[in-house]
């Protein structure tokens, strides 16, 4: 009996999937995820009341976070795709889907679905907890910037999601997976931004960094949103393909 | 039938195999022994898929692991370990299988039955001992119910009832015409189970025929994987 | 004593710690340099107000080194992130050996210690020279009261993150919560805009032992007492945790 290429890649959708709502760290981490974003959004938003109005403010106050929250994303990259290294699971998973590009591509469009939910879920309820705390100070809020903004602030956590799974992969481990994304995302890219601010731009937290914030806030040689959304997207396809032809070539 | 030709693996400058050679008939358990580190194990690895040749093959049915449609259904494979996550319980790691391979749900329950975990299927793989992991094992192995069986120490870490249960079963498979490959240390254990023996010795095959064949004219299988795996085979050969 | 030794011969086989080691050793100059160059322009024209950090910053956000040997030293005791392993993890055979827990903790605290020490003296070596190459005459003085601040923070984060590492059994929630909070987006420092009680929190206490910021209220003795309670404590917890838990779960 031959199996169709559609229902192949329906069955491995199906099973990466169940791998993903079986693991419970996954879910412990979303969680935490969510309540440490509206920890940190009633932080700034208390810490930001003084004086500031405005869409502006909230939106500001609301993504504030953002820098915090990505770690979030980063920890769920790393997680779910050092999994398959626990135990021997990945033996399993090769034997049963031995198909790696197939596979591996796959595995990683399951885990966009799951991040963009959570992704805007997340991002959404800091703003949203900004937005009643300073709505008495906020003079009529543009529902279409805070739009554009979340949906922004979706992508780029999805993007970050992503190619820290990509880098996981490639390293196995998840302790050196978390030394090289959180050095580069805390130490690596902020002390840059001090020393070569035309280059750190075009690099993928940086590029990132313009999907959610809206351009008329931003600095004058910025990226539009556009811009940032393209160049952050082409660094995580990058990623993902290097992922992909090492995944497919090396011994599991 | 699986059929492994001049099969040569290289890990860095090392060289694991040096091109071996030999099949795994349909209706016959064949028994794959060697000392640790002979290379069992990258020649399952190989078989399975999971690591490349440098040269040669590994064919199963005449093709090789990826080229199958539905591997699950074809071949079942139990290496060393549950080959689980830790933190899934028993049942949702046999269901995400049963998911990627297109069976029902209740083969999950009949291989769990199967395999004596039913009552373990709801706690956590990491909680498991050496023998319930191997278990766990098989029963993903079993999933498919293929005609092929590639298992690596499938005895190991099983009280007395799980080693009967594995020889009974073993010989069952085979005898209904599918095919069994198997390795394993224990060579008392071994000789009551396989019809055919695979030696290899650092990467060589020193040993290939029916365990009639292999034992020759040594007293047991034991004598014979000795006299041929220790340095100077020529004194008793 | 024995124990000691078997902990640090145990450490120095991991390929991760001699990873940790590099970082430790030459971050900080690293940061220190860039840092120095990005504030140069400013310190030579007068209008830093940050010219009594330079050099220090490369101390204070170079110390992942120090954090992931914290971690490394007790994750790797539970690792089971291999193809080949069958779910051992390597706890089992080191509690065998010494049977005692305390012991084996207290051993296992005295390497990460020592190696930590170590580190940061390696690291301020580095910082020192590195920072007086860009500044040259404007370099702040490095002075032993400070270095030796600096050494202690090193130390106590270390063993920050042993604790909290012995607690978790797993590597990923203390390098997610230290790397970021010792980074420059450091969520401490964000409470400490809305509560005076963040000034209290491990890293803002502990940098105030080398570092005089504008916000903070301790003297460095005090912010060293306060640094080091928060490792008492959870020192304290890890050790219950270690005595109560049964090894394998």
């Amino acid at each position: 009996m031959k199996v169709s290429f559609n229902r192949r890649l329906l069955r491995i959708f199906a099973a990466e999937l169940e791998k993903l709502a079986t693991l419970p760290t996954i879910r412990f981490n979303l969680m935490a995820a969510f309540m440490l974003n509206l920890v940190l959004a009633a932080a700034f938003t208390s810490a930001g009341l003084q004086g500031a109005a405005g869409t502006q403010a909230i939106l500001n106050t609301g993504l504030a976070s953002m820098e915090y929250l990505q770690t979030g994303f980063i920890v769920l990259g790393v997680l779910s795709a050092c999994s398959e290294y626990t135990g021997g699971q990945i033996r399993t998973t090769l034997t049963v889907m031995p198909w790696r590009g197939l596979l591996l591509s796959a595995k990683l469009l399951v885990l966009a679905l799951v991040t963009v939910p959570a992704a805007f879920i997340i991002a959404g309820s800091g703003i949203l907890y900004s937005f009643f705390m300073m709505k008495e100070t906020a003079a009529g809020i543009e529902i279409g910037t805070v739009i554009s903004s979340l949906t922004g602030a979706t992508g780029y956590l999805t993007l970050t999601t992503l190619l820290s799974a990509a880098i996981s992969i490639v390293l196995r481990r998840s302790t050196p997976a978390m030394v090289v994304l959180l050095s580069y995302y805390f130490i690596v890219s902020p002390l840059t931004m001090g020393i070569l601010p035309g280059i750190s731009h075009y690099f993928p937290d940086r590029a990132g960094y313009y999907m959610y914030t809206p351009f008329t806030f931003a600095e004058a040689d910025a990226l539009t949103a556009l811009q940032g959304t393209g160049l952050s997207l082409s660094w995580t396809l990058m990623f993902i393909s290097a992922a992909i032809g090492l995944y497919r070539r090396r011994d599991a | 039938m699986i059929t492994i030709n001049s099969l040569v693996k290289h890990r860095r400058k090392q060289e694991i195999l040096s091109g071996i050679s030999f099949k795994a008939r349909p209706g016959r358990v064949t028994g794959f022994l060697g000392p640790n580190g002979a290379g069992k194990s990258s020649t399952l690895r190989i078989l399975l898929g999971l690591d490349r040749a440098t040269s040669g093959s590994a064919l199963i049915n005449g093709k090789p692991f990826a080229e199958l449609d539905n591997p699950l259904t074809r071949v079942g494979a139990a290496l060393d370990g549950a080959g689980a996550h830790r933190m899934r319980t028993g049942r949702a790691h046999l269901c995400w299988i049963a998911r990627a391979a297109g069976l029902p749900r209740a083969r999950v329950e009949e291989v769990l039955e199967i395999t004596g975990l039913t009552n373990a299927a709801g706690k956590r793989v990491g909680s498991y001992s050496l023998g319930m992991g191997k278990r766990l094992g098989m029963a993903a192995a079993l999933l498919g119910d293929p005609e092929i069986l590639v298992l690596d120490e499938p005895v190991n870490g099983l009280d007395p009832e799980g080693i009967r249960w594995i020889r009974t079963f073993l010989r069952t498979r085979a005898e209904s015409g599918n095919t069994v490959l198997l390795s394993s240390h224990l060579m008392g254990e071994l000789a009551e189970t396989v019809d055919d023996v695979v030696i290899i010795k650092q990467g060589q095959i020193v040993a290939d025929g029916t365990l009639a064949e292999v034992i020759g004219k040594h007293p047991t299988l034991e004598e014979a994987y000795f006299a041929l795996t220790t340095e100077y085979p020529g004194e008793n050969v | 004593m024995r124990a000691f030794l078997a902990e640090l011969s145990k450490l120095f086989s991991l390929p991760g710690i001699w990873l940790a080691c590099g970082i430790g050793a030459f971050a900080p100059a690293v940061i220190a340099v860039l840092d120095s160059i990005a504030q140069k322009e400013d310190i030579i024209a007068g209008v830093s107000t940050r010219l009594p950090e330079a050099g220090y910053i490369g101390l204070a956000v170079g110390v992942q080194g120090v954090i992931i040997l914290g971690v490394l030293a007790v994750s790797s005791e539970y690792s089971t992130e291999s193809s080949e392993s069958g779910g051992g993890q390597q706890i089992a055979s080191s509690l065998t050996v010494v049977s005692s827990r305390l012991h084996f903790l207290l051993a296992k605290a005295g390497a990460v210690t020592v190696i930590s020490m170590l580190q940061c003296i390696i690291a301020i070596t580095a910082v020192v020279p590195a920072t007086y190459l860009i500044l040259g005459e404007y370099t702040p003085l490095f002075e032993w009261p400070k270095l030796i601040g600096a050494v202690c923070y090193w130390t106590f984060t270390a063993l920050l993150a042993f604790g909290i590492t012995v607690i978790t059994k797993n590597g990923i929630v203390p390098l997610a919560v230290l790397i970021m909070n010792s980074s420059f987006v450091s969520i401490s420092f964000l409470l400490s805009k809305v509560t005076k009680l963040a000034l209290y929190l491990p890293d803002r206490a502990g940098i105030d032992m080398f570092m005089s910021l504008s916000e903070s209220i301790l003297s460095p003795f005090t912010g060293a007492l306060v640094m080091f309670a928060w490792v008492g404590v959870l020192f304290s917890a890890a050790i219950v945790v270690i005595l109560k838990r049964d090894v394998a779960s």
